[in-house]
């Protein structure tokens, strides 16, 4: 076995195969949790009825969307209009390869992680705009320019923010920043507390990218029936809705290991702690899910350039004088 | 063998996305399938043990550049129908584009005739990241910031030039007042009320 797992190929592969299951599997029942979640903070039950706790809820989910008719309109481009969802659930899926869950538990080591996440985030947005266009309906299009504008927008604050903990650990691997973590102390915490800001900008910009509510005018399910995905039904449609839990998923576990230390606890192996501190932090992006309202197209935008890139703007300099005066990791 | 079969698959489809991105008639399949083009050369740059490189392919042409071409499309006329926007090569002139076309195919022969095509396999690489940027920050350091002001020249142009002249717009940077300025608005009547 271990033998095997030297050859490259047989290593990316079996990885790459544990990593597609595993968060299919849990972005399945993040739904059903989502559910839960918002029942109970709205005085309900969410769902009861399939399976105990409607455990079962995801499953009898899949198989309805699964039954649908697949509508493609008549003057849909129809190869671009079938490759939008299946691109997205590509694109978000591939952050997983470098989310550090153990020293040895991630799919590629990447020397450039995070250079990969940002990449990865930039590209999320031509799927988008390629099945709005291909759905021919100017609704979805003039939705899907609305979300390209914010996806595009919130990179930069998004870009700038995670160069702080680059400047604070020294590197670009992920692994090798929780690595860092361990040794000198998590960066939400580690003078001059920049990590602390840094983590709320890049929590929103991932939020916004994902386009979760308070960001999610794009998509304003009950005032725009479903932005650029209007057109979609059946599993497509049920692609584009597991992409986004899969990216809001994976950027937590993102922010798990880059500010709070990802593996790095006592007691219990680290896979145990990297997970908790996903799972808290996944659950509370559900809460500011189900507690805001969504802003207003302008708002948005404010708040992106005039609040948050001026924001990472002055961290980095802060951060970079602090950490080659203060700490003394100059090194040059 | 499996690099050689990996090299085969990208090599085929990067010729074929660049001939389909040139050959197609519809201006957004074009954008979309230079977008191919550009993802994949970034699958050299990893073969080439360059993953630097390759991830900035991704983020700067694939992200960048493509994002940048798509709305640029978008503004063109009619590209929002389905076959609205049509490119038709043959006004442009076949024959005057073949001397450019020879001088280009004889500068790629010549510049891959020059090339030492040895295969020797790179040795350890790993730390090239950070050796890239001690080099940007330390020896081509004017070089660096020569193209950062020129790039901040082009923005700060970019924005005059896009920048409204109508005079009752001017200083109205929240939308609702600029709806509010134009002639004719509804909102400017509630607000005058």
């Amino acid at each position: 076995m271990s033998e095997l797992m030297l050859n490259p190929w047989i290593r990316a592969l079996f990885w790459g195969l544990v990593m597609i299951t595993g968060v299919m599997t849990v972005t399945a029942w993040s739904t059903w949790f989502e559910r839960k979640f918002a029942g109970r903070m709205q005085s309900r039950m969410g769902p009861t009825l399939v399976g105990p706790l409607g455990l079962l809820q995801p499953i009898a989910d899949a198989c309805k969307l699964l039954q649908k008719e697949d509508l493609v309109p008549d003057s849909a481009d129809r190869a671009l209009f079938n490759l939008a969802p299946v691109l997205t659930v590509g694109f978000a899926m591939g952050v997983a390869a470098v989310v550090p869950f153990t020293p040895t538990m991630l799919a590629a080591d990447l020397d450039v992680g995070v250079l990969w996440l940002l990449a990865l985030s930039g590209l999320m947005v031509f799927p988008t705009w390629m099945g709005s266009w291909a759905s021919n309906n100017k609704y979805s299009l003039i939705a899907a320019m609305r979300a390209v504008a914010q996806g595009i927008s919130y990179e930069v604050p998004m870009v700038l923010a995670i160069m702080v903990p680059v400047i604070m650990t020294g590197t670009l691997s992920l692994s090798d920043m929780v690595a860092d973590q361990q040794k000198n102390g998590w960066l939400i915490y580690r003078l001059p507390l920049t990590g602390l800001i840094a983590f709320v900008i890049f929590f929103l910009a991932s939020l916004a990218e994902a386009n979760r509510i308070p960001f999610d005018i794009p998509e304003a399910e009950s005032e725009l029936v479903a932005g650029p995905t209007t057109e979609y039904t059946g599993m497509k449609f049920g692609l584009f809705y597991m992409a986004e839990y899969i990216h809001t998923l994976l950027s937590s576990a993102i922010c798990a290991a880059v500010f709070f230390g990802g593996w790095d606890g006592p007691i219990a192996p680290g896979l145990h702690w990297m997970l908790l501190k996903s799972v808290i932090l996944f659950v509370f992006l559900t809460w500011v899910r189900w507690s805001f309202l969504r802003l207003r197209s302008d708002q948005l935008m404010n708040l992106c350039w005039k609040y948050a890139v001026p924001a990472t703007l002055a961290l980095i300099p802060v951060t970079a004088f602090y950490t080659v005066y203060a700490a003394g990791k100059g090194g040059v | 063998m499996m690099e050689r079969l990996f090299f085969g698959a990208v090599a085929t489809v990067l010729i074929f996305s660049a001939l389909m991105a040139v050959g197609t008639r519809n201006l957004v399949r074009a954008v979309l399938w230079l977008g191919l083009t550009l993802a994949t050369t970034s699958m050299f740059y990893i073969m080439l043990h360059a993953p630097f490189l390759a991830t900035l392919q991704l983020i700067l042409y694939t992200g960048g550049v493509l994002s940048l071409m798509l709305f640029g499309v978008m503004l063109t006329r009619r590209s929002t129908e389905q076959h609205g926007v049509e490119v038709h090569n043959e006004s442009n002139g076949q024959r005057r584009a073949l001397p450019i076309v020879a001088v280009a195919v004889g500068l790629i022969v010549t510049a891959v005739g020059r090339t030492d095509l040895s295969t020797a396999t790179p040795a350890a690489v790993s730390p090239e990241t950070r050796e890239i940027g001690q080099r940007i920050l330390g020896t081509h350091l004017l070089a660096f910031e020569v193209l950062s002001v020129l790039l901040l020249a082009a923005m700060v142009g970019a924005i005059v030039i896009a920048r409204r002249k109508d005079a009752s717009l001017e200083g109205k940077d929240d939308p609702r007042d600029r709806a509010a300025a134009l002639p004719g608005s509804r909102l400017s009547s509630e607000r005058e009320t």
